[in-house]
């Protein structure tokens, strides 16, 4: 049977396709003279779930069909109208490659799908940074899906309660509360590469701005609520808790013998914010 | 007798792939007629530039123009940079105005922001300096990224033309020699 010749429609589909038939072929003995059925092949061929993990198991259902579909797609390729309904996949469209290879069909997703994965991608890096959780052991596979999104809304977040609580200068403290952390975040990763770690840039940027969740949350209490005493016990509770949360990632990251180095200016970060937080009235 | 002319393929696409560049763009210039407040100017100035390079990179790059980049970190634990595009079918299918749009818009928005920039500069505004950098990299990061993946869908193409032309003709030679 010749389907050397078909269009691939996705890069992914067609090998997979191609291996299933292989199958098929030893079972069903459909030789080029068969007369088959005519179906309607295009819609089929998108509706073969393609995942990395073998998928063997989930295409052999919807198969019968399709191998005397795939037989005639031989030369009427209908072309692919300009783009066949919505396809979802479970995994996301920067995922783990493991293996076979092929990316998801996540070209002709809809909008709203894409932002679905996005929010849920921030809710799960966000949950393994910051809550305690059994991934924490192997901080090289923690975090292998950053995203920017969930620092970039933390940071502003903490700007614009810092400076809702201030009396004066309002502006002047944002600009510097926005300044301070994003160029924190820069320097402490290049802290960390220049210390002989290994760390991608991207990705400690993004843990370090999920680690400051907490700091979120106390100053939200802070600004609440206005007593001294108070202000100080949050924010050294939640100070701690963002130390504790950066200390696996970082300390993985560096020589053992250096660990102090990474992991001092985290700390002293973490604890000028926390005074900023306390000093502001 | 003159084809009709091609229109917008995608116009709500095509509508959200400007709507937040200009809409970035007009807060920032037309704000400082209204607002005294620098917070709210910055806060929904690189609001709108982040919503625009969400819908750049996630939206408009791969219904308007079939391109498509990523970054992902493999089992190794580096980080690697993915560039993909539609099959060449696809691509030669997409809309011409659609993708002119596309590039263009993405060009005179870095403009616009680099110009912008140049005044803050000179004013020797460091704050605003500073919303208009982040604009900037955000614009610059999505002209890259599909700059590349267009760089490399012209390679592969390419490469897929000179091999079907070298097979084609091997296989030619071949039935040549057979019909000896």
């Amino acid at each position: 049977m010749s389907h050397n010749d078909t269009i691939p429609l996705y890069q992914s589909s067609q090998s997979d396709i191609d291996e299933i038939e292989n199958m098929m072929n030893d079972g069903f003995q459909s030789g080029p003279g068969t007369v088959l059925p005519a179906r309607p092949p295009s819609p089929i061929r998108p509706s073969i779930p393609v995942s990395s993990s073998p998928f063997v198991q989930s295409n052999l259902p919807p198969l019968p069909p399709s191998s005397s579909s795939a037989a005639q797609k031989v030369t009427p390729v209908p072309a692919p109208p300009s783009l066949p309904p919505a396809v979802n996949f479970g995994s996301s469209e920067g995922s783990k490659t493991t293996g076979f290879g092929s990316p998801p069909n996540t070209w002709t997703e809809p909008v709203w799908d894409t932002v679905k994965r996005d929010l849920s991608r921030i809710v799960s890096n966000l949950k393994l940074v910051v809550f305690p959780n059994p991934n924490r052991e192997d901080p090289g596979k923690a975090l292998r899906d950053w995203d920017l999104w969930g620092p970039f809304f933390f940071i502003v977040f903490l700007g614009l309660t810092l400076s809702w609580s201030a009396s004066v200068k309002k502006s002047e403290v944002f600009a510097v509360a926005f300044a301070l952390l994003a160029a924190g975040a820069v320097i402490l990763t290049l802290n960390v590469l220049l210390l002989g770690g290994h760390i991608i840039f991207f990705q400690s940027l993004s843990l370090l701005g999920y680690c400051l969740f907490p700091l979120d949350v106390g100053a939200v209490i802070c600004m609440l609520k206005d007593n001294v005493i108070l202000k100080m016990i949050v924010v050294t509770v939640t100070l701690a808790w963002s130390s504790w949360a950066a200390y696996p990632f970082m300390s993985a990251a560096v020589n053992p013998r250096r660990k102090a180095l990474a992991l001092y200016p985290v700390f002293l970060m973490y604890v000028s914010v926390g005074f900023l937080i306390i000093a502001i009235d | 007798m003159q084809p009709p002319v091609e229109n917008y393929a995608n116009p709500n696409t095509c509508l959200f792939h400007v709507l937040f560049k200009g809409a970035a763009l007009a807060f920032y210039i037309l704000s400082a007629l209204f607002f005294n407040s620098f917070v709210i100017i910055f806060v929904v100035t690189v609001l709108l530039a982040a919503l625009d390079f969400w819908v750049v990179k996630n939206v408009s790059g791969r219904i308007l123009v079939g391109l498509r980049w990523w970054n992902e970190i493999n089992d190794l634990g580096e980080s690697v940079w993915k560039f993909e595009s539609l099959d060449q079918e696809s691509l030669a299918r997409m809309n011409k105005k659609d993708s002119w749009l596309f590039w263009w818009t993405l060009y005179l928005a870095a403009a616009a922001w680099l110009i912008l920039g140049v005044f803050s500069l000179i004013r020797f505004q460091a704050d605003y300096l500073l919303v208009v950098g982040v604009c900037l990299s955000l614009n610059a990061a999505n002209i890259i990224g599909f700059t590349k993946c267009k760089k490399d869908a012209k390679k592969q193409f390419q490469q897929f033309a000179s091999q079907t032309i070298a097979s084609r003709f091997q296989s030619t030679v071949q039935s040549a020699f057979t019909l000896v």
